[in-house]
């Protein structure tokens, strides 16, 4: 069996706009139009300048999903995208206290 | 091969109208949706709607499949075969599996619309095969208990990865890999294993495997970043006289001086304790004073001398006009 280098991806690790299409299958006018939404905040003035960091590359390609399968626009897949982590959060602060108090 | 009912997934009459099957498909999908739905089995249930809806919406796909609904093979145990000699038309078109990932589809989809049915997107469309492009990262969530998290250790992993045969269609197939979980890895942390996403085309570099790592809630240890917190249940005498303490903690027992006066305000920390790495986090030990539940006679006679001797009153704070 081959070995396998298992890498920690670092929040400081980023990727460039360019790495992002590569990476996610995306069109540059995808990922530009999801940022206008905020789905993405890339940190960098101009979108030459445009770094991401993995967490930003996971939430495009979570958006890249939900927008294929659940026909979403792109103002509702913002909000889709923030209140889901919203979700995410709340779920497991409730879980936890749960724990505590149980 | 079992026989699906593609109408009953989506809840519908065989005469349900397009707009129907649309509305169906877009309520059920938002409900199982994998990125959505925490549901178990929710992924599972995402795909059978999906492939349900691919074959009903497009209405050349769903004469063909009521076709085969109304007149196909039905052996005595239910298990379906597709008449001898049955070639979809999908087979001649490009089908246009534009809006499912119809990597996983099943093999009753792919028996009636040809192994084609999937492979039958191009990869990205039209590019020449002189072409050079990177494969690729495909995205995974790993749910990892606190324990695995904290010791790390070998995981096995399944996905499906797409392969691009030599007419450049695509089709996807599982994959296993074994990896090792470096130890004390963190909610949402990120993990890349190069080179094991999406193959590259005409020569072109792999993608990457990207995987991100969910912690499923411990029922003693919260985590907040890499420090762990915990209650420590005490007794009153222990939290008044102090003393040396047996506390588990995943690395195994450790012995803990608590200091006498202490009370439910005091945390305790132990230095390095928490999650492992680089700098180890601490873990942080609350105290938690528990009264024990039976009490002897004598036991009643020591509480009641206690009463006498301290004049504690612990509703002082209340009683402030």
């Amino acid at each position: 069996m081959e070995t396998l280098t298992i890498e920690i991806l670092e929040n400081s690790a980023t990727y460039s706009l360019r790495e992002v299409c590569e990476r996610n299958g995306m069109r540059a006018e995808q990922v530009i139009e999801f940022v206008d939404f905020g789905i993405a905040e890339p940190e960098g003035e101009s979108y030459r300048e445009w770094s991401f960091t993995p967490a930003q590359l996971f939430r495009l390609h979570r958006a890249l999903r939900l927008q294929r399968d659940l026909e979403l626009n792109l103002p509702g897949l913002a909000l889709a995208l923030d209140l889901l982590e919203e979700v995410d959060s709340l779920r497991s602060e409730v879980l936890s206290l749960r724990e505590r108090v149980e | 091969m079992e026989f699906k009912d593609y109408y009953q997934i989506l809840g519908l009459n065989y005469d349900a109208g397009a707009d129907d099957i649309k509305k169906a498909y877009r309520k059920l999908a938002r409900k199982y949706h994998p990125d959505v739905s925490k549901e178990a089995g929710a992924e599972d249930k995402f795909k059978e709607v999906s492939e349900a809806y691919e074959v009903l919406k497009d209405p050349e796909k769903r004469a063909e499949y009521d076709q085969l609904r109304t007149m196909g093979a039905r052996a005595s145990d239910g298990s379906f075969r597709p008449p001898p000699g049955w070639e979809s038309a999908a087979h001649f078109n490009d089908g246009g599996f534009t809006q499912a990932d119809a990597s996983s589809f099943s093999d009753f989809f792919e028996q009636i619309f040809g192994r084609g049915g999937s492979a039958h997107r191009t990869y990205r469309g039209n590019h020449q095969t002189s072409f050079r492009m990177r494969g690729e990262d495909i995205h995974l969530r790993l749910p990892l208990f606190l324990e695995e998290a904290y010791a790390g250790g070998e995981k096995s992993i399944q996905y499906q990865v797409p392969m691009v045969d030599e007419h450049d269609l695509v089709s996807h197939r599982p994959k296993t890999l074994k990896i090792t979980i470096p130890p004390g890895i963190g909610n949402g942390q990120h993990l890349r294993l190069k080179g094991q996403g999406a193959p590259g085309v005409g020569g072109g570099q792999n993608g990457d495997l990207l995987i991100e790592i969910q912690l499923a809630t411990h029922p003693v240890y919260q985590v907040d970043g890499k420090n762990l917190l915990m209650q420590l249940p005490v007794s009153p005498w222990e939290a008044a006289l102090g003393g040396n303490i047996v506390v588990p903690t995943l690395s195994g027992k450790i012995s803990l001086t608590i200091p006498p006066n202490s009370n439910e305000t005091t945390k305790l920390r132990m230095k390095g304790k928490g999650m492992p790495g680089k700098t180890p986090g601490d873990l942080i030990v609350a105290l938690k004073i528990v009264m024990p539940k039976q009490q002897t006679e004598r036991g009643k006679q020591l509480f009641e001398a206690l009463k006498q001797e301290l004049d504690f009153n612990p509703r002082v704070e209340l009683e402030k006009p």
